[in-house]
């Protein structure tokens, strides 16, 4: 049905653009995009595909807290796949919000117009998977009339009502599935606010602070010439790249609005929100009991509570109020499904029927380096997880002390792959608010140590004179390393689970027959296990009859990365990780190793990593090991990290040599 | 070509209009109440641990329902007709991955559909029954376009867990729409233990329903109550997606639902000589030649003598003197597009230069009667949806027209009207298939020529310079002829240099990481008849590897990083190969000084009867200083292209071994005085 509702979708769209007017007149074109369209621009990369002349945002604050925008906004495409920015969009919620109005242009090369209006507009959920969400967008594209040389421009007013006075503005546009933020020469942010209010701000990401211009109560912050971003792998999250300014803004009287002077503020705001949510009843005490009725210790109660949390669906529920406050635990508990702050909530009620304190913590998934502790603000957040207190019994990588409330262990009940002790990896080290009240406070999330999230294999090899071979891979993972088996067990089904190892074999040994398949998911101390039995028909090459030629890392590593370009322009950020592999190759009868690798020896300031070989008893003994430290190495140091990797990858394609005795 | 057949929607309408002005009024009066309420549950249900048809199934339908009644409205002058639908489903879910897929609902509708009466319960493995709440059914605007919408009504089943029994049912209406040429799948995305479809079709004088089974047996329809009509079928395993599979309704069990006149005529020789000759009484008007298309073709076909050239010189100049306005890469907005008038003859086509796929395919064949050809518009089948047999009487499933034109005592067939189609072949999907060539008397179906190997080509060559420390560089340019070019062109005609560029260099990066590429060239991208061009130059670290004394060198550059085609044991479905194929490479490298070859041998050559064969030959300079390696592989010589599971195994066998071969490493010693002196 899903494909259904796509294709619907799409005939739609199509028919949309199909049904586009003819060549119109240009004499409503608003001066401020002839304007815009009359600017020239640097010379970018020539991959850059457009760039944004002006975005301009002006939103008008009511005193009755309706708050217009209007957007003006203009994009020059410099090459045909920039056709894809042609496009005005607008987002809103159906509770409270609403386009006014959408108007957008497309100005050609030779100065003719094509103009489009309300017959244009596609209006479409946010998010085709999401049942229960009232946000939706508002689009005009252009993308099949725009081509390399033209100006797109689109005028949007929308309206809605915010529950605090605060806002957020990025200067660029960005693309988060890229990673990636378009050129732009004026972007600017305006804030009219009623009479006797005013406004501070914070700015991020940008080196020096910017200050608005202000004119009675009506303020501006405006960037130039703005550079490209462009993608590449791991680097910064775009949201930690390009300028921010992050506004507050007062009513001339306290009252009415919800206002945010430090981060205690918002702490008292979620936690009058979702405490009285996690009440439990008798029900779910009583499963709490049930769950809990063999463990042991602390940590095994949270694990048994966790696990059951975890294992409920996730379905998000973004309408009215459940947008912020979580529904109550015996809803979601009667329901079994609900979205992270639902499920944090029912993890802290299940926790409190067995006498463990739990705070939600808000926190931003995606970007570790998203929330600053500058701006106290709800904007900041957009994912939710727990803090569990805990006594000095239990032992985790992922327990911070917090200043008021002591060791906390901070989970995350949404996310199925990463059980209790660990935290996925886009949040560690990340700031996120501990809502407790008055003592709440934003606290700097743990950070795991490559050991933490190792991988160890242990590959047993017997290698015949035609060079086929026999083997036995072992493999036993921790923290993320295991988090990402178990994701990957755990989405495919079983025989699509066997095909994938099936591929990952036969990538590195061609005609491996596969014999066994032998995944553990060891819920109790958060590991992963993997056995795989395979034959491969001449893995060892047999030349002219007296030398056999093979790779002793015979299957790849999980984790690779690939750092092909030959210039950065962001830092390359590393997660903490570890492997090691121990392969016992047993040589075949006849045969005396002719030549082996040299041992590697690299050793960084992220990471070390080293090989070794050894002949023992008839068998040649391959390590591999490598230490990945959780880094940020500047663009200054590229070439050593870009040399690190290949110099990996050059270290296992390298062959042993055997020859006939 | 690609015009779909107008008969089709004529018999649609002809329906609707005898619905409205013939028919005898029937009541609404689909539905029942095993479709209005809740049927028990059967303890052995809850005691299932296991799913029935298919191992392994994280979910499975314990059985699937849709009552279908086509009814006209009563009492109406202007009576309308639709489509009642009441659905249910019941489905035991096994795994977590079970109750991830299965518990969120969408049931989209559009414009002239209703979606009503949803209902909705988990039955948890205690038996507790938890029902969906009214205010939990989300009707959502998926989209909305000038007053247009596509809405769904959205629910989530509550409770669910593994074990649990989850069952929906709903009405859906479907306003001025009956069940004509409807597809039934019995197979879905998860295994079902009993599918059944009830039928009761409109009760029109002078009209029946008819169906057929596809990939099945045993869907008989037997009597019901109240009109009904129903076919079942048990035991029925999911629809899963493989590489290389034939089309999905070529796989899975189908049946199609469609209406027919009473006199409708079942024999198929019959049939088809009807059709064939409603063809040609169709389109002789448009492949007369006019004078101006006499003119045209004279001039077009010039000095040419014989057959051949006259026909390919008329060829070339509908695909180089008529813009093609369907194309997407014709330079044509979308606005232009729009306003243009349509081409009434191809007289028309002429005088504007410009005409759709269709206007040219006619041009071609009132060009090549005006050349004295005798030529026809033909009804062809295609392989992209499901495999066209003659003997199911209905036009169905035979639904592009192309051109075929008598050369000798055979028919030719050409589709100009195909941007990037040479001369001499067809799509993919067109070729070796039945096409029905008009004819006022005697219509009759031949088949298309599949194209033989030698006409899809990738042509490599490269000339590198391998460094002592592994690194290979040099220049390479690849050649894409046949099929594989308008599958190229296709891609990329739309795309702008530099996206082209970075496609070429993702492929590469995808096979060698470390791949620097520079001074790419793309060339005849949207050139209708020249082989589609890469080139560029590429250094590669670390290509060969170095030990202490030799370097190892996988000669075949362009099969480098490449894995074997086929990974899996198992196999479910057929292979199936668009069309046959041939690689031809070359690639020499100067060997780096201090290094000779060690006696470097060859894969050994194999074959599969005619059908395939693999050669390499390593040949060195009389310097000896340069390799020479030469690849030559075909596949699918005389047409053979789909291949049953049971020869998976064999088949899988054949490519790892097309794979090892290109694998095959060769050694370079270092040569005595290079070698660094032994130190104490």
């Amino acid at each position: 049905m899903f494909y259904r509702l796509i294709g619907l979708s799409f005939v739609l769209m199509v028919a949309a653009a199909a049904a586009a007017p003819a060549f119109a007149a240009g004499d409503d074109t608003p001066q401020w995009l002839l304007q815009a369209a009359s600017a020239s621009a640097p010379a970018y990369d020539k991959d850059v595909p457009a760039v944004v002349l002006l975005n301009d945002q002006t939103v008008t604050i009511g005193a009755n807290g309706l708050i217009i925008t209007t957007t003006n906004y203009a994009v020059r495409i410099l090459t045909h796949e920039g056709r894809a920015f042609a496009v005005a969009s607008q987002g809103y919620a159906t509770d409270g919000g609403r386009v006014r109005d959408m108007r957008a242009w497309l100005i050609r090369s030779t100065g003719n117009v094509k103009r489009y209006g309300k017959n244009e507009i596609i209006d479409r959920v946010s998010d085709m998977d999401d049942v229960y969400n009232e946000s939706r967008v508002s689009l005009i594209s252009a993308s099949d009339d725009a081509d390399a040389g033209m100006t797109f421009g689109y005028q949007v007013t929308s309206e809605e009502r915010s529950l605090f006075p605060q806002d957020e503005w990025i200067f660029q546009d960005c693309f988060l599935g890229i990673n990636a933020c378009l050129p732009a020469l004026v972007s600017r942010y305006q804030l009219m606010l009623p009479s006797g209010w005013s406004a501070s701000s914070v700015t991020f990401n940008h080196n020096n602070k910017l200050e608005p211009n202000v004119n009675g109560s009506s303020y501006s912050w405006q960037l130039i010439n703005l550079p490209p971003i462009a993608p590449e792998a791991a680097s910064p999250e775009v949201t930690s790249l390009a300028p921010r300014l992050a506004v507050s803004y007062f009513p001339a009287q306290a009252g009415g609005l919800r206002t945010f002077s430090n981060w205690v503020d918002v702490s008292r705001w979620y936690s009058e929100l979702s405490d009285p949510q996690a009440a439990p009843d008798d029900a779910l005490a009583m499963k709490a009991q049930q769950l809990t009725a063999s463990a042991k210790t602390e940590l095994e109660k949270i694990r048994a509570i966790g696990r059951y949390v975890q294992g409920l669906q996730y379905i998000s529920v973004q309408m009215g109020v459940g947008r912020f406050r979580p529904h109550s635990a015996t809803e979601v508990f009667a329901k079994s499904y609900g979205d992270c702050k639902d499920k944090a909530n029912l993890m802290r009620a299940m926790l409190r029927a067995v006498k463990i304190q739990a705070y939600p913590v808000l926190i931003y998934s995606g970007d570790r380096s998203y929330v600053r502790e500058e701006w106290a603000s709800p904007k900041q957040f957009n994912h939710c997880i727990i803090a569990i207190k805990v006594s000095d019994e239990t032992q985790a990588p992922t327990i911070v002390q917090h200043p008021g409330l002591g060791r906390l262990l901070i989970f995350d009940a949404t996310d199925p792959s990463t059980l209790v002790g660990d935290l996925p990896e886009d949040e560690q080290g990340s700031f996120a608010l501990v809502a407790a009240g008055d003592q709440g406070s934003l606290l700097r999330m743990p950070m795991t140590p490559p050991e933490s999230n190792h991988l160890e294999r242990q590959t047993e090899v017997s290698l015949a004179p035609d060079g086929s071979i026999n083997a036995t891979v072992q493999e036993h993972s921790a923290g993320q390393s295991a988090a990402r088996e178990r994701g990957m067990f755990r989405q495919l089904s079983r025989p699509e689970y066997t095909k994938m190892i099936e591929r990952w074999v036969t990538r590195g040994a061609t005609g491996a027959r596969v014999l066994k398949v032998e995944p553990k998911d060891n819920t109790t101390d958060a590991s992963f296990a993997l056995k795989v039995e395979f034959t491969a028909p001449e893995y060892g090459q047999l030349m002219q009859n007296r030398l056999l030629v093979f790779k002793p890392a015979i299957i790849s590593r999980r984790e690779s990365l690939f750092l092909t370009e030959a210039t950065r322009k962001q830092p390359v950020v590393l997660p903490p990780y570890a492997y090691r592999e121990t392969a016992n190759i047993k040589l075949p009868a006849g045969f005396e190793v002719d030549e082996l690798p040299d041992p590697t020896k690299l050793d960084t300031s992220f990471g070390t990593y080293s090989t070794t070989y050894e002949v023992k008893d008839g068998s040649l003994i391959f390590t591999r090991t490598l230490v990945q430290r959780a880094s940020t190495v500047p663009v200054a140091d590229y070439q050593k990290v870009r040399g690190f990797y290949e110099r990996i990858r050059a270290a296992e394609q390298s062959p042993v040599v055997l020859a006939k005795k | 070509m690609k015009f779909r057949s107008y008969l089709v929607w004529l018999m649609l309408v002809v329906v609707c209009l005898v619905s409205v002005s013939g028919a005898p009024p029937v009541a609404f009066a689909a539905g029942g109440d095993e479709f209005k309420e809740w049927r028990p549950i059967d303890q052995s249900v809850f005691n299932l641990r296991e799913p029935v048809v298919e191992k392994d199934a994280d979910a499975e339908a314990l059985f699937w329902e849709v009552r279908m009644a086509d009814e006209i409205e009563r009492n109406l002058d202007s009576g309308t007709v639709r489509t009642v639908l009441d659905h249910y489903v019941r489905i035991k879910v096994f795994t977590e991955r079970g109750r991830e897929s299965q518990s969120k609902v969408d049931i989209p509708f559009g414009k002239n559909e209703e979606v009503k009466d949803i209902a909705a319960r988990t039955v948890k493995p205690n038996g507790q029954v938890v029902e969906l709440r009214k205010e939990d059914i989300f009707e959502r605007t998926i989209v909305k376009v000038s007053g247009t919408k596509i809405k769904a009504k959205s629910f989530a089943m509550p409770s669910v867990e593994p074990g649990s029994v989850i069952e929906y049912r709903w009405r859906e209406i479907r306003n001025d729409d009956v069940l004509f040429y409807e597809r039934l799948p019995f197979q879905r995305d998860i295994p079902v233990q009993r599918v059944k479809y009830y039928i009761k079709p409109l009760d029109l004088p002078g009209f029946g329903m008819r169906y057929q089974t596809f990939h099945g047996q045993g869907a008989e329809f037997v009597k019901e109550k109240n009109g009904f009509w129903s076919t079942t079928m048990t035991n029925m395993p999911a629809l899963h997606e493989e590489p290389r599979m034939p089309p999905e309704d070529e796989v899975r069990t189908w049946t199609l639902l469609f209406y027919t006149p009473a006199d409708y005529e079942r024999d198929p020789n019959k049939f088809w000589a009807k059709h064939g000759k409603l063809i040609y009484d169709k389109t002789k008007k448009y492949i007369k030649a006019s004078n101006e298309v006499q003119q045209a073709a004279t001039t077009a076909i010039g000095n040419a003598t014989t057959d051949e050239e006259k026909l390919q010189r008329l060829f070339n100049f509908c695909k180089t003197q008529i813009k093609n306005t369907g194309d997407d890469a014709s330079g044509i907005s979308d606005d232009e597009r729009a306003k243009l008038k349509a081409n009434k003859s191809p007289a028309d086509t002429l005088k504007r230069g410009m005409g759709s796929g269709p206007d040219i395919d006619l041009l071609f064949a009132a060009l090549a009667t005006a050349a004295g050809f005798e030529a026809r518009v033909v009804n062809s089948a295609t392989r992209d949806d499901v495999f066209f047999d003659k003997n199911f009487a209905s036009s169905y499933f035979i639904s592009t027209y192309n051109i075929a034109v008598r050369v000798g005592n055979e028919w030719r067939f050409f589709d100009p009207g195909s941007t990037y189609v040479p001369y001499g072949m067809l799509l993919w999907s067109e070729e070796g298939q039945e096409s029905l060539v008009s004819d006022p008397k005697e219509p009759t179906f031949v088949k298309t020529p599949m194209s033989p190997p030698e006409k899809s080509q990738e042509k490599r060559m490269a000339s590198f310079k391998l460094s002592e420390d592994g690194t290979l560089e040099g220049d390479v340019r690849i050649e894409y002829t046949g099929h594989f070019a308008i599958e190229k062109k296709e891609e990329y005609d739309d795309d702008s240099p530099a996206e082209r560029e970075q496609a070429l260099r993702d492929m590469l990066k995808a096979q060698m990481s470390t791949a620097e590429v520079t001074n790419v060239k793309i060339e005849n991208v949207t050139d209708p008849a020249k082989p589609f061009i890469y080139a560029y130059h590429v250094k590669v670290p670390g290509y060969a590897q170095r030990t202490g004394k030799r370097l190892f060198l996988q000669p075949a550059f362009f099969q480098h990083g490449v894995g074997p085609l086929f990974t899996t044991s198992e196999r479910r479905y057929p292979v199936y190969f668009h069309y046959p194929w041939s690689e031809s490479d070359g690639v020499t490298i100067e060997l780096p000084a201090g290094y000779t070859l060690d006696n470097p041998d060859r894969p050994a050559p194999f074959a599969a009867g005619d059908m395939s064969k693999y050669d390499v030959q390593i040949l060195t300079t009389k310097d000896g200083r340069k390799l020479i390696y030469k690849r030559k592989f075909f596949f699918g010589a005389g047409g053979a292209v789909y291949f049953p599971t049971q020869g998976y195994a064999q088949l899988k066998q054949y490519f790892d071994a097309l794979n090892k071969s290109d694998n095959h490493t060769i050694t370079l010693k270092q040569s005595a005085e290079a070698a660094p002196a032994p130190s104490n």
